[in-house]
C-alpha cells in the first residue's frame, strides 16, 4: 500500500524527461505578414533545411506508405518522385521567385492504414501548409474531415472517384471507376464481349469504386455481373495469409474478365494460382496492381500471358515534356518502378495551385484553399489541363491507357494501347461518386 | 504524532493508503504534476500522456484479473475493442459511414464499460472450469474470435483497412473533442481536454481498484491466486470471485478501450490484436503485477517507450525509421525491447519497475545502515 | 462426395501440420511444465532457414531442410539455457510469460530476417496433383502426411526405446527423482526445447509448401497448433496426434461448406473455428481429451 505516492519521483523524472524532449517542437509562428504575402501555418522566413538562404520555405507534408503497407513498393518512388518534382520546382527559383518547398521534413509513414494515418497527420499538421501526397484511399477517407476542419488541401496518391467532389483534394487523372470501364471496354474490344465479368478488389473505396465500375459497365453492356458470385472482397496477405479463398471464387465462377483492384503481391498471387489450376480468362488490372518486380516472381509466365493494366497517363519513357523532365531530374537513372512517374505528376496541381496563392498575395491555409478553384493545372503535356471549379461531369478525366508488361522496357512495361475513351465511359453520367458514402 | 508516522493507533489510520505525511506529500506533487505537465508540453506529449493515463485504466483491470486474482487473461484485447465499438456505436454520427447513434458521453461512457462487462460476465464461467494456461489459451482463442467479429461486422467497424471514427466526445452538450478554444484568454487545446478527461477517469477508476484491492475481495483474489484449494476450503467462494475478477476487469478494460481511440479519432478492427493483449501484459508485469502503482508506471513506460525508441536514429546508426536502410525499423526495435524487457524483469525483478523502486527507497530509508 | 474427400485429405494434411507443432508444445510441457509461447516463432525461423540454406546457399533441398533443423534445435536450446533455466522454481506462469517475451523477440529477429517479401523454401513437389482414387490429391498434402508420419514414427522410437528417451521421460516424470538417479535435468529441458525446436522446423517448412510460400504473417498459423494440443490435452502425445486431425478437418469444412451452409459468419470462419471447437470442448472435458487431471494438493 506504500505505493500510491511513492511513484512520484518515476514519474517525474519520466515527465522531466518528456520536456526536455518536447522542447525541440517546431513553431512556424501564426499569422503575419511577410512582406505583400500573408501567411500563417507551414510557411517561414527561414530557409528550408538545406536550401537556398535568400528564399522563404514552405513545409508540406507527406503521408505515404513507406515500410510495411501492401503499396510500399510503390510508395517509395512515388515519394522519390515527388521530391525530385520539388527539387527542380526549387532549382528554378521556387514558387513565385520566393518560396522553397519541402517535404521531407514532414514525410511520415501511415503503413495503408486508416487509424495510422490519422495519428501520424495530428503529428505533423501543426507545421505544414497543405499535404504534397496522402497515400490510399481509406487513409485519405479517414483524414478527410480533418483536412477540410483545418483547410488543409492535398494532393492523393488515390483515383477514387469522390475526389471530384471534395475541393480541398487535388485528384489527376480518371478515377477507378472510369478505368473499370475502359479496361473492360478494351478487354470487349480485344478479345470479344466477355459473357461473365468479375471483380476482385480490397476493401474500401480503391476496391469498391473499381468493382462500382466494373458493375456499371455491365449493366450498361448487358453482362452477367452478380453481386454475391462475381464481386470478390479480398483484404492484403498481411491480413488474410495468402489469396486462396478469392482464387477458388474465380474459378467456380469462370468469368471471360477479371478486374482486379488489389496491391501488386496480391495480384501475382491471383493470377498466377488461377493459371495453374487452368483458368484461361483475362485479367485487367487497376494501375496500383502493377509492380516489375514481380516479372521475377513465380507468377510471371502467368501474367505476361494473362494480365494487362490500366493507367492513367503515360508510363516512364514516354514521349511528353513532363516525362522528359522527370527522366532529366533522375540524373538518368531509372527509379524502381513507375511509382516515381504516379508522384511526378500528381505534384503539378499543388504547384499550380500554390503559384497562384502567392500570385494571390494569400498564402495562408484559406488564401490557398480558395486558390484552387482558380486554377488551370499545366501538365506539360503528360495529361490535358485540368480545373478544379465547374460540374464533376464536365472537368472529370475519362481517358486511359492500356499497358502490358514487358521485360524488356525499361521499368517493365509497356504501352499497349495509347490514350482513349471507351464508349461507357464516355456515356457515364458523373453526378456522385461511383462509390457513395454509406 | 510527527516524529513517529509509523505510529498508528486506529485501524482506520493503519489501512488508510495514504497513512503517512511522507505519503500524503508526495501525492499531492504528483497531482500536481500530472496536472501540470499538459500546460508545459506541446499538443503531441500531451496526447501522448492522455494515452498513458488511459492505458493505466486498461493496465489496472488487466492487473485485477491477472495479478490480483491469478486468472491469467490473454484477451484484453477483445475487451477493448468491445469497449471502443460500443462507445464508437453509441456516440457515431447518425448520417455517417457507419453504424452510430449520436448519443451523449454520458450515456456511452458506463455504456462502453458495462457492455464488456456482460461479455467478460459470460466468459467468465468457461474461466471457472479452467486452471493456469489452460485458461490462458482459452483467452488467446477470443482475441482470435474477437478479431474475426471485428472483421466481418463492417456496419459497426467500417471492415478491415477502412476503419470509422472513435468516439466523439459531446458531454452534456458540450463538444469536449473541439479543436482549440479560448478560456479566459488561454487556448485550451483538444489535447489538453483529452488529458484532463483522462486523468478524471483515471482517478475516478483507480481509487475504486486501490479500495478493492485491500478490501476482503482483495484479500480473496489474492487467495484464489496462491492456493484456491486452500482458499475453498477456507470458505472463499471461488465461483463468486472469479466472476467479480472478469467482470470488474472487463468493465475498465471497455471504458480504457472507449477513450483511448479518441486521442487519434479514428479506430481500424486490426488493431485489437494478440500485440494489443500482449503490450497490456507488458504493461503489468514491466510496472509490477498486483500492484496498483505497478499499472500506473507500467503503462506510462510502455506507452513513452516509442516515443523515446523513436528519438533512437539519431543516436543509432543501425536504427531507421523507414524501411531502406538501417536494420531494424524503430517499430521493430520497440517491439524488439518489450519482449526483451518482459524477459529481463521476470527473470530479474519479478515486481517489476514498483519492486525496483521499493528496493531504491528501502535503501534510502535506511541509508547509510543499507546492507 | 469428390469435394467432401479432397477436403477431408487437405484437412488431415493441415492436421499432421498442427500435430507436429503440438508435439513440440507437448514435450516442452512435460518436460518442464511450461507452455511454449516461442513455438511460432521458432517455426517461422525453421522455415526462414530451409528457405536461406537451400535457395540462397545453394544445398539440396533435403540437405537444407536438416541444416535448418539442427539450427533451429540449437536455438531452441539455447533459448531453454537463457531465458529458461533462471527461470526453475519460480511459478509456472512467470516462466509461460517469459516465453511469451522470447517470442516476441524472435518475432522481430524473424521478420527482419525474412523481410516483407513472400519468400519460397524450394521445396521439390510445387503445385503439382495427382488423382488417387478419384480424388484430386495436392502433392504438398501428402508430402505433409508422409513427413509428419515418418517424424511422430521416429519420436516415438526415440522416447519408448531409448536411454535419452527414457531420461526425458523420467524427468518429466519426476525431476527430483531423475535427479536423484543421476539424470542431468537441466540437459533434459535442453533436450525437450531443442526436439521441439527441430519439429517446429520441419513443420515451418510444410506450412510454406502450400504454394503461397511464407511471410512474417504465417507465424500466426502455428497458434492454431494450440487448440489442438489444448484438445487433445496439454500433457499428452496422443493427444496431439489425434487433436491436431481434429483441428484440421474442422478447418477444412469450415472452408468448404460454410459458403454455402453459414454464410452469415462471414468470410475467413475457418480460421476461427479451432478456438470454437477447443472452447466446446474444453467446457466439457476441462483438462483436454486425453490430458491428465491434474492431481492438486493443498
Amino acid at each position: 500500500m506504500a505505493g500510491m505516492g511513492k511513484n512520484r519521483i518515476l514519474v517525474a523524472v519520466a515527465v522531466l524527461a518528456l520536456v526536455l524532449t518536447a522542447c525541440q517542437g517546431g513553431e512556424t509562428g501564426g499569422g503575419s505578414e511577410a512582406g505583400d504575402v500573408k501567411v500563417d501555418i507551414g510557411v517561414t522566413t527561414e530557409p528550408c533545411p538545406g536550401g537556398n538562404a535568400e528564399r522563404d520555405c514552405i513545409y508540406l507534408g507527406v503521408l505515404s506508405d513507406l515500410t510495411e503497407g501492401p503499396f510500399r513498393a510503390l510508395a517509395v518512388p512515388i515519394t522519390d518522385g515527388q521530391k525530385a518534382f520539388w527539387k527542380r520546382v526549387n532549382d528554378q527559383g521556387g514558387i513565385g521567385g520566393r518560396y522553397e518547398v519541402n517535404i521531407e521534413t514532414y514525410t511520415r509513414d501511415n503503413k495503408y492504414n486508416p487509424q495510422e494515418h490519422v495519428a501520424k497527420y495530428r503529428e505533423i499538421e501543426p507545421n505544414i501548409l497543405a499535404l504534397a501526397q496522402t497515400l490510399g484511399t481509406p487513409p485519405t477517407l479517414a483524414g478527410l474531415p480533418l483536412y477540410k476542419e483545418s483547410d488543409i488541401i492535398a494532393a492523393p496518391a488515390s483515383w477514387w472517384s469522390g475526389w471530384e467532389f471534395e475541393d480541398v483534394i487535388l485528384e489527376s487523372g480518371y478515377s477507378y471507376c472510369t478505368e473499370a470501364m475502359n479496361g473492360l471496354d478494351w478487354a470487349t474490344g480485344e478479345f470479344g464481349k466477355p459473357g461473365t465479368v468479375m471483380a476482385v478488389h480490397y476493401p474500401g473505396d480503391y476496391g469498391g469504386d473499381s468493382a462500382a465500375g466494373v458493375a456499371e459497365w455491365a449493366k450498361v453492356n448487358g453482362v452477367d455481373f452478380q453481386a454475391s458470385a462475381h464481386d470478390v472482397q479480398t483484404t492484403p496477405n498481411a491480413q488474410a495469409g495468402n489469396q486462396d479463398a478469392a482464387v477458388e471464387k474465380i474459378l467456380r465462377a469462370d468469368p471471360d474478365v477479371v478486374m482486379v483492384a488489389t496491391g501488386p503481391a496480391e495480384m501475382a498471387e491471383i493470377v498466377g494460382k488461377a493459371a495453374a489450376q487452368g483458368f484461361e480468362g483475362r485479367f485487367v488490372g487497376s494501375v496500383p496492381t502493377y509492380n516489375p518486380a514481380l516479372l521475377k516472381s513465380e507468377a510471371a509466365p502467368a501474367i505476361k500471358a494473362l494480365y494487362h493494366f490500366v493507367a492513367p497517363w503515360g508510363p516512364w519513357g514516354s514521349d511528353t515534356p513532363a516525362h522528359q523532365a522527370m527522366e532529366q531530374a533522375a540524373g538518368g537513372k531509372a527509379p524502381a518502378n513507375d511509382g516515381y512517374t504516379f508522384g511526378w505528376i500528381w505534384s503539378y496541381p499543388l504547384k499550380a495551385v500554390l503559384e497562384r496563392a502567392v500570385q494571390n498575395g494569400d498564402l495562408t491555409r484559406a488564401g490557398v484553399r480558395a486558390a484552387v478553384t482558380q486554377v488551370t493545372v499545366d501538365y506539360e503535356g503528360a495529361l490535358p489541363d485540368k480545373t478544379y471549379s465547374g460540374e464533376p461531369n464536365q472537368t472529370t478525366v475519362r481517358q486511359a491507357l492500356i499497358v502490358k508488361p514487358d521485360e524488356s522496357a525499361p521499368l517493365g512495361s509497356s504501352v499497349h494501347k495509347d490514350f482513349f475513351v471507351g464508349p461507357t465511359a464516355e456515356k457515364f453520367d458523373f453526378t456522385k461518386p461511383c462509390v457513395a458514402a454509406g | 504524532m510527527r516524529s513517529r508516522p509509523e505510529l498508528f493507533t486506529s485501524y482506520e489510520r493503519d489501512q488508510a493508503p495514504l497513512n503517512t505525511p511522507a505519503k500524503r506529500a508526495y501525492f499531492g506533487l504528483l497531482l500536481a504534476g500530472l496536472l501540470l505537465f499538459p500546460f508545459s508540453v506541446t499538443a503531441e506529449l500531451t496526447a501522448l500522456g492522455a494515452t498513458a493515463l488511459l492505458a493505466a485504466v486498461g493496465a489496472i483491470g488487466l492487473n485485477l484479473v491477472t495479478g490480483y486474482a491469478g486468472q491469467v487473461s490473454l484477451g484484453h484485447a477483445f475487451f477493448l475493442g468491445l469497449g471502443a465499438y460500443t462507445a464508437a456505436v453509441l456516440s457515431g454520427d447518425p448520417d455517417g459511414r457507419s453504424l452510430g447513434f449520436g448519443l451523449d458521453m454520458a450515456i456511452w461512457l458506463p455504456a462502453a464499460g458495462l457492455l464488456p462487462a456482460l461479455v467478460g460476465l459470460l466468459v467468465a464461467p468457461v474461466a471457472i472450469r479452467l486452471k493456469g494456461l489452460y485458461l490462458a489459451i482459452v483467452t488467446l482463442g477470443l482475441v482470435f474470435i474477437g478479431e474475426h467479429l471485428f472483421r466481418e461486422l463492417t456496419a459497426v467497424t467500417g471492415g478491415p483497412g477502412v476503419g470509422r471514427p472513435a468516439a466523439q466526445l459531446h458531454l452534456l452538450g458540450v463538444d469536449l473533442g473541439r479543436r482549440s478554444e479560448i478560456l479566459g484568454g488561454y487556448p485550451i487545446t483538444r489535447e489538453i481536454k483529452l488529458y484532463l478527461i483522462a486523468l478524471v477517469v483515471l482517478v475516478l477508476l483507480a481509487v475504486p481498484a486501490k479500495n478493492l484491492a485491500r478490501s476482503a475481495v482483495g484479500r480473496a483474489f489474492a487467495a484464489v491466486r496462491d492456493r484456491d484449494l486452500a482458499a475453498e476450503v477456507m470458505g472463499v467462494s471461488l465461483t463468486r470471485h472469479k466472476l467479480i475478477a472478469f467482470t470488474i476487469s472487463s468493465f475498465y478494460a471497455g471504458i480504457a478501450g472507449a477513450l483511448l481511440p479518441t486521442v487519434t479519432g479514428f479506430i481500424e478492427p486490426g488493431s485489437y490484436n494478440l500485440l494489443l493483449s500482449v503490450q497490456f501484459l507488458a504493461m503489468i508485469l514491466i510496472g509490477g503485477v498486483a500492484t496498483l502503482s505497478g499499472s500506473l508506471l507500467g503503462a506510462a513506460f510502455v506507452i513513452l517507450l516509442p516515443r523515446l525508441v523513436e528519438e533512437l536514429p539519431r543516436f543509432l546508426p543501425f536504427v531507421a525509421s523507414q524501411s531502406t536502410g538501417g536494420v531494424l525499423t524503430t517499430f521493430q526495435l520497440q517491439t524488439l525491447l518489450y519482449g526483451v524487457l518482459i524477459v529481463v524483469f521476470l527473470i530479474a525483478e519479478p515486481r517489476g519497475l514498483f519492486g525496483i523502486w521499493v528496493r531504491a527507497r528501502n535503501y534510502w530509508k535506511a541509508w547509510p545502515f543499507s546492507y | 462426395m469428390e469435394e467432401f474427400l479432397s477436403s477431408t485429405v487437405r484437412g488431415l494434411a493441415q492436421g499432421s501440420l498442427y500435430t507436429l507443432l503440438g508435439l513440440g508444445f507437448v514435450i516442452v510441457y512435460r518436460g518442464t511444465g511450461v507452455v511454449n509461447f516461442a513455438q511460432p516463432a521458432l517455426m517461422i525461423l525453421g522455415a526462414y532457414w530451409t528457405s536461406y540454406f537451400a535457395l540462397v546457399v545453394g544445398l539440396g533441398f533435403w540437405p537444407a531442410l536438416a541444416l535448418a533443423v539442427l539450427v533451429t534445435a540449437l536455438l531452441g536450446a539455447a533459448v531453454e539455457r537463457v531465458a529458461l533455466r533462471p527461470m526453475v522454481g519460480e511459478p509456472v506462469f512467470s516462466a509461460t510469460m517469459v516465453t511469451v517475451g522470447v517470442f516476441i523477440v524472435l518475432q522481430v529477429v524473424a521478420g527482419d530476417l525474412i523481410g516483407l517479401e513472400l519468400r519460397q523454401v524450394g521445396h521439390p513437389w510445387g503445385l503439382e496433383r495427382t488423382e488417387v482414387a478419384g480424388v484430386v490429391v495436392f502433392h504438398s498434402d501428402l508430402a505433409k502426411l508422409a513427413v509428419t508420419a515418418t517424424v511422430v514414427a521416429l519420436l516415438w522410437l526415440f522416447l519408448r526405446h531409448s536411454r535419452l528417451g527414457l531420461a526425458m521421460r523420467a524427468t518429466a516424470a519426476s525431476q527430483e527423482a531423475a535427479l536423484a538417479l543421476g539424470v542431468p535435468a537441466g540437459r533434459m529441458f535442453g533436450l525437450a526445447w531443442a526436439i521441439s525446436g527441430a519439429l517446429a522446423a520441419v513443420a515451418g517448412m510444410l506450412v510454406a509448401t502450400g504454394g503461397a510460400g511464407f511471410s512474417q504473417a504465417t507465424t500466426l498459423v502455428a497458434l492454431k497448433a494450440l487448440p489442438a494440443i489444448v484438445l487433445g490435452g496439454l500433457d499428452s502425445v496422443p493427444g496431439a496426434v489425434v487433436g491436431g486431425p481434429i483441428i484440421g478437418l474442422a478447418e477444412a469444412y469450415t472452408k468448404t461448406y460454410q459458403a454455402e451452409l453459414f454464410p452469415w459468419a462471414g468470410d475467413n470462419v475457418d480460421q476461427v473455428v479451432p478456438y470454437v471447437v477447443m472452447l466446446v470442448v474444453l467446457l466439457v472435458r476441462p483438462y483436454g481429451l486425453f490430458g491428465t487431471r491434474e492431481v492438486e494438493r493443498v
